[in-house]
């Protein structure tokens, strides 16, 4: 938006921009105020964040959060794209069956996938705990993933495949030498987006969760009901520092990628 | 071949035990009452209950509000957004956002609706005295709204910047003003992403549970907070998984309205 | 015979119920370009996906250098394809795409960049190895296709509608420097495309494909001088169609009047079709016409001049002219007897060869 040029638009655009960060600036300004309240500012102090870093449940809390989210989205990742390829390779009612069942819990809503995970434990007699949240997190992170690499296998050219085999390459050389690096940048914004729904799931953790595990989110949930903790306002901002660099990360590298994997839609236009 | 087979697999399991088998387990438990004995009761006293159907109406008509309150903030945001130069970067704000979970945000609203809160104190500072804001309808639908924002943006903007200019540029030299260019060309053109956007909102609205107890104060009764009630409160699985299957039913009617729609759901509570 | 590279026996192919080839026979000679020229869903390039190894035919042998390699997959034929596409490998670059053959067979890597270097150099991209694909222009990505072909030193090339995808002037450039390439890499090429004009342009031998059967092969000359049926006829450049009876050896009767003509060998009296070309017909006044016609429209194309004129009994003829008329006016074409070419229906390419070979050799 340039100053000098002033529209009703861009009016609109600020507004909606100053709604949107408000409570995530407010939390931030709080982390650092010397009071125990988030109704005035009392100064300048580092003190929430050095009773985070004292407060060893919450870091065993994040760590937990981490290790789940990570594992489950990497786990995620390599089904998935399985998933896509198989989802690519298969033809007609087949495959449209196999996109519904993929996107079912896509559309669920998370007390449904929470609720029906915690009978499914409970039958199989998985104690709730890692395990179950793990499991959780993976079953859900799937079909984000397969969302992400199918379009990315789609658009490749089926003469790609053809290619790699003229040129002598098996059918194992032609997945990782030629269809992998291809789709690669698919294959990574899956795993990026399973990462952020992981980290940001509440509802399904809270369900499949036992007594000895939380999550950060769940944990927040318990807190915030007990009142205000300035404590959680330094994590906040440190996660959203986290995030911050995450998505500046991921926008360079898929700048990058991008780059290379233009030539899908270029190699289309000069078909003219 | 047997590549195929090794791929297969692992997802051929996922399906079989994280999709199917707990939408049938979900489906089965909803015949057996708390005593673990099989029964109809729970559908009886769904269908006959006037308090879970009214719950029912309630939760959709929450979840309409809200759909509604999103669409139209984030329709012009969308329009203005994709008007920009370096429009992928101002997307990237609208949705940055959305990577800050999801509990701290809600938790910035407790703060800032509290009696003693910032909005109170703005209010107290002009002159309009402070008011209840924690535990309201109102608030519980802002808040909804706010987290649901992005998800409405994304999809309406991605249709928006597929209409290629041209065809605005043809109805304006067909005659038509800017508005009727608007109606008649953008809106329709749109409509792809509209509907995304709905089932990407409708859906999850239908089942808050997180932010209707630490917004709403439990004023505010949906499905979702009954099952988790039913679930993980009384322990009646049987009750909480008819209301489920209720919901599960509802998730089809819209996206049955809506149509094959395959944006990204979200995981919000 | 021992020279022939390739060959098609009985090949048929179907997918379901579409029948794609209906019993194809063909020798592919060493050393030598070879067209495939038909319109799109002819199984022109079913043909050329049986000869990479892509498809595996429903019946029928198919023979690379004596051997029949039915079953041998793609990866094991020493055939390279240049794609429709291209199909380059858009996360590698210009010489990482050319050198993914070699690399794959396991070729020292400074022999790989030695083989590189010249197959870049071969289609004139020296130094573009570095490059990505994407900063590439149609036509350069056309020839690292080509050289990532080449580079493998395959005993056959298949280019799949290669040159389709580029615009008129830099398609007709790229037909000389491949027609230059196969000659200097004595490999075989098999060219598939829907061009007519480029088939003739660039091949020793054209196949005229339609509808899954091989209608007509020969040298670009043959097919075009002496059309089997209405189908090449019509497909190979523009012709003039019109119903005729063969009333003796070299007299043909077209609406009753009767012309010399060169063909000979069918029954007396029998209905033929007979074919002149637009550019043998010379415009000419009624009286020294050996038909005549009212010119309908008229197109000026640069060279020479389009026109339509109808006859008497409303035959359309489509004439190439280098001299202007009068649309409306009645004008007389003038034609020699060798302009006449005379088709049978129905006759097989066997008969018909068997047939110009009997009357040729009394000349």
């Amino acid at each position: 938006m340039k100053k000098h040029h002033f529209t009703w638009g861009g009016l609109y655009l600020a507004l909606v921009f100053v709604i949107l960060y408000a409570p995530i600036l407010y939390l931030m300004i709080f982390s650092f105020s010397a009071g125990k309240t988030m109704e005035k500012y009392h100064g300048f102090s580092f003190q929430h964040y050095v009773d985070l870093f004292a407060d060893g449940r919450m870091i065993t809390i994040v760590i937990n959060t981490l290790i789940v989210a990570l594992l489950a989205s990497l786990i995620a990742t390599i089904i998935g794209t399985m998933g896509a390829l198989v989802i690519k390779d298969s033809r007609g009612t087949w495959r449209n069956s196999l996109l519904s069942l993929n996107n079912v819990l896509m559309v669920s809503p998370d007390v449904i996938i929470g609720a029906s995970f915690l009978i499914f434990f409970t039958v199989l007699g998985i104690r709730l705990g890692f395990m179950s949240v793990l499991l959780s997190h993976i079953a859900f992170c799937i079909p984000i993933v397969v969302l992400m690499v199918l379009p990315k296998l789609n658009e490749l050219s089926p003469t790609l495949v053809d290619a790699a085999y003229d040129l002598g390459a098996s059918r194992w050389q032609a997945l990782s030498r030629v269809v992998l690096p291809a789709i690669a940048p698919g294959i990574f914004a899956g795993y990026f987006m399973a990462l952020t729904y992981s980290l940001d799931d509440f509802a399904v953790t809270f369900f499949v969760t036992g007594n000895g595990f939380s999550t950060l989110s769940v944990e927040i949930y318990s807190r915030a009901r007990q009142g205000i903790n300035l404590e959680i306002n330094a994590l906040s901002t440190l996660m959203f520092i986290v995030s911050l660099l995450l998505v500046i990360g991921y926008y360079f590298i898929s700048k990058h990628s991008g780059r290379r994997n233009r030539i899908v839609a270029v190699k289309e236009g000069d078909a003219q | 071949m047997r590549q195929k087979v090794l791929f297969t697999i692992p997802y051929a399991l996922w399906i079989l035990l994280f999709v199917i088998a707990p939408l049938v387990l979900i489906f089965y438990q909803s015949f057996f009452n708390i005593d673990g004995q099989a029964t109809l009761g729970n559908y009886a006293t769904y269908l006959t209950s006037r308090v879970y159907l009214k719950m029912t109406l309630n939760s959709v008509w929450y979840a309409f509000l809200i759909t509604l309150v999103t669409l139209v903030i984030s329709y012009p945001t969308a329009y203005v957004l994709n008007r920009l130069p370096n429009k992928q970067f101002w997307l990237l704000l609208v949705i940055l956002p959305t990577w800050i979970n999801l509990l701290l945000k809600t938790y910035a609203f407790i703060g800032l609706f509290s009696q003693t809160g910032t909005i109170n104190q703005f209010l107290r500072f002009v002159g309009l005295g402070s008011h209840q804001l924690l535990f309201t309808d109102a608030s519980f639908m802002f808040v909804a709204a706010y987290i649901e924002i992005p998800f409405m943006v994304l999809p309406i903007f991605n249709s928006l910047a597929e209409i290629n200019p041209s065809l605005i540029n043809a109805s304006k030299d067909l005659g038509a003003s800017q508005w009727q260019a608007f109606t008649k060309v953008v809106w329709p053109l749109s409509l792809p992403g509209v509907k995304a956007g709905i089932q990407a909102v409708f859906i999850p609205s239908l089942s808050l549970f997180m932010i209707t107890r630490l917004i709403g104060g439990n004023r505010v009764i949906t499905l979702g907070t009954a099952i988790e009630e039913h679930f993980l409160t009384t322990q009646n699985w049987g009750m909480g998984s008819t209301i489920g299957v209720i919901l599960i039913l509802a998730m089809f009617i819209v996206m049955f309205v809506t149509g094959e729609g395959r944006q990204k759901g979200g995981h919000r509570g | 015979m021992s020279n022939n590279i390739m060959e098609f026996r009985h090949v048929s192919q179907q997918f379901g119920d579409n029948v794609v080839l209906r019993d194809i026979d063909f020798e592919v000679e060493a050393g030598k370009f070879y067209t495939l020229l038909g319109p799109s869903g002819s199984g022109k390039t079913t043909i050329l996906r049986l000869i990479a190894g892509f498809d595996q035919p429903t019946s029928g042998e198919i023979y690379f250098d004596g051997h029949q390699i039915n079953d041998v997959p793609a990866n094991r034929r020493q055939v390279n394809t240049v794609f429709q596409d291209y199909a380059l490998f858009p996360h590698m670059n210009v010489a990482e795409n050319v050198a993914f053959g070699l690399q794959i067979k396991g070729v020292k890597k400074s022999e790989i960049d030695q083989r590189v270097k010249e197959a870049l150099h071969l289609v004139q991209l020296d130094g573009y190895g570095q490059r990505e694909i994407t900063a590439m222009s149609g036509g350069q990505r056309q020839r690292v296709a080509i050289a990532r072909a080449i580079v493998n030193r395959p005993k056959l090339l298949l280019l799949d509608e290669a040159l389709s995808a580029l615009d008129h002037k830099l398609r007709v450039e790229m037909q000389t420097e491949l027609r230059q390439l196969q000659r200097r890499l004595g490999i075989t090429f098999i060219f598939v495309t829907h061009d007519q004009e480029e088939a003739l342009a660039m091949s020793d031998q054209i196949m005229i494909i339609n509808d899954g059967t091989i209608q007509q092969s020969g040298t670009p000359v043959d097919i075009y001088d002496e059309p089997l049926n209405h189908f090449v006829a019509d497909f190979i450049g523009e012709s003039n169609i019109v119903p005729g009876v063969m009333k003796a050896d070299y007299l043909v009767t077209i609406d009753g009047q009767d012309f010399e003509c060169v063909d000979a060998g069918m029954r007396p009296n029998e209905r033929v079709e007979v074919v002149i070309r637009p550019e043998d017909l010379d415009i000419t006044t009624v009286d020294q016409g050996k038909l005549t016609v009212t010119v309908d429209t008229q197109l000026f194309r640069g060279v020479d001049y389009q026109i339509t004129a109808h006859d008497q009994r409303d035959h359309e003829w489509r004439i190439n002219s280098i001299h202007k008329t009068t649309v409306g006016a009645k004008v007389g074409l003038a034609f020699d007897p060798e302009d006449i070419h005379v088709m049978r229906y129905n006759e097989s390419e066997e008969d018909f060869d068997a047939r110009l070979d009997s009357y040729e050799e009394d000349d």
